[in-house]
């Protein structure tokens, strides 16, 4: 793993390499991510160290697509230029935003890139700017704060139980519902303390969440 | 904010809201039932899926010539991300009507954001419109407590979200975050016991949007507007 390696196939292997440069502490179980699909493990590496061959690969595998996108909607080239420009620049910012929690990564892009088109239609139209596409569509990142209290809220009712459940998860699945749920921390503070990389973190944090809610859900 | 709606857009309202291909004014009140209702946020979250599982299977992997890879990936990296930090979740809008204030969803926090003029119509109706694009009619409105709209058929499909305080009409009873859809067949006399805010949504009629024949359009909106000013729903 620690070869550098390059080229569109092996873009994935590259930086997989490169996350390993943050240390998993030795007695914490590897947990097995459950994500088949390469695209959330390279816009993940894109959103945790910018890293760059992981975005190349992306953009080879979605521009074409979010070109065909805009000239199915605006039939002008140009438009539909800017637009990969603009869905890929928000690929690229938001990136860091994105977890397994919101879904597929070709989800993730395709609403984005939906609300880039959105905006681009509005202008074109030269309809009234008093709503754009992230007013209507939050969930690409800021919707999160509001969903994580949604959560908290969940729990405190469930509070008894949650606590005999809580311990049945694995050790490391714990250990991150623990550091943003309890010690409430944000991910990059928890993955710090924990010293795992952010997206070990949020799928471990998916995985234990979901285990909770399950257990949760088969209770009451 | 999760409220347990009793009615709900239509499949294909959904479906279009996912994929992004209804007039702004309808994603608008979409949008607001959608935040109020979390079993509409799961359907919506999966037609992206599906929505985006089509458009990957569908689209021809043609390149697009035009596009200079290396040249637009060298631009986009130049800027910084948006870490987690930085996204925020903005203020709680609030919509005052009378003795109490209303917290609004925030696609219409921020359509309300310019300020409303509200308009006063007969039988207790108050009526602010906003414009958000030239094919659908948006409006706020206002129901007095004991307030009753007067029989009528509406031009089109008419969409109203309760925001607050409820309504009733011969089909049922409308609490917040309830999302009636109503077609040009429906007819119904709203009434409101206990006083309503919602906001309604309704298609435009015929629009021309080519050649002089737009010259109409002014005509047109103009008794489009009288109709439903005078029914005023």
């Amino acid at each position: 793993m620690e070869d550098v390696v390059s080229g569109a196939g092996s873009m994935l292997m590259g930086s997989l390499a490169k996350s390993k440069s943050v240390k998993e502490p030795a007695s914490a179980p590897r947990v097995s991510n459950d994500v088949s699909d390469s695209d959330e493990q390279l816009l993940i590496a894109v959103g945790n160290h910018q890293d760059r061959a992981a975005f190349n690969a992306l953009f080879s595998r979605f521009s074409n697509k979010i070109y065909a996108m805009g000239m199915k909607l605006t039939r002008n080239e140009q438009l539909s230029h800017d637009l990969v420009q603009e869905a890929m620049l928000t690929v690229w910012q938001k990136a860091p935003l994105y977890d397994l929690d919101r879904g597929t990564a070709q989800s993730w892009i395709f609403t984005l890139t939906r609300n880039r088109c959105f905006d681009i239609l509005r202008k074109m139209k030269r309809q009234p700017a008093t709503v754009s596409a992230d007013d209507i569509w939050p969930q690409e990142g800021d919707i999160d704060s509001q969903l994580v209290h949604e959560e908290m809220g969940t729990m405190e009712v469930e509070v008894s139980k949650i606590e005999s459940f809580y311990g049945q998860l694995p050790a490391a699945q714990r250990a991150v519902v623990e550091q943003i749920y309890i010690h409430d921390r944000t991910h990059e503070e928890a993955a710090a303390v924990l010293e795992i990389p952010l997206g070990t973190l949020k799928s471990r944090l998916r995985l234990g969440v979901g285990k909770l809610r399950q257990m949760v859900g088969t209770e009451v | 904010m999760n409220i347990d709606a009793k009615y709900h857009p239509t499949p294909e309202q959904l479906e279009g809201f996912a994929q992004g291909s209804l007039a702004p004014g309808m994603n608008v009140v979409i949008s607001a039932h959608v935040e109020l209702c979390a079993t509409c946020r799961q359907s919506i979250s999966e037609l992206e899926e599906a929505a985006s599982e089509e458009w990957l299977r569908s689209t021809p992997d043609t390149r697009a010539s035009s596009i200079n890879f290396s040249a637009m990936i060298d631009s986009i990296v130049d800027h910084p991300q948006i870490k987690g930090d930085d996204a925020t979740s903005g203020n709680v809008p609030e919509i005052h009507m009378l003795d109490h204030s209303v917290t609004l969803p925030r696609a219409l926090a921020k359509v309300a954001s310019d300020g409303l003029v509200w308009k006063q119509l007969a039988g207790g109706i108050n009526q602010a419109t906003v414009t958000l694009d030239d094919q659908t009619q948006c409006e706020f409105l206002y129901m007095k407590p004991g307030s009753q709209v007067p029989v009528h058929k509406h031009q089109g499909n008419e969409v109203t979200l309760v925001l607050d305080g409820s309504f009733e009409d011969e089909l049922g009873h409308y609490k917040p975050a309830d999302f009636v859809v109503r077609t040009a067949k429906d007819l119904h006399q709203p009434a409101s016991e206990e006083g309503c805010l919602c906001f309604a949504v309704l298609d435009s009629p015929l629009t021309f949007t080519k050649g002089l024949a737009r010259l109409l359009n002014p005509f047109i909106r103009y008794r489009f507007r009288r109709a439903t000013s005078a029914a005023a729903h």
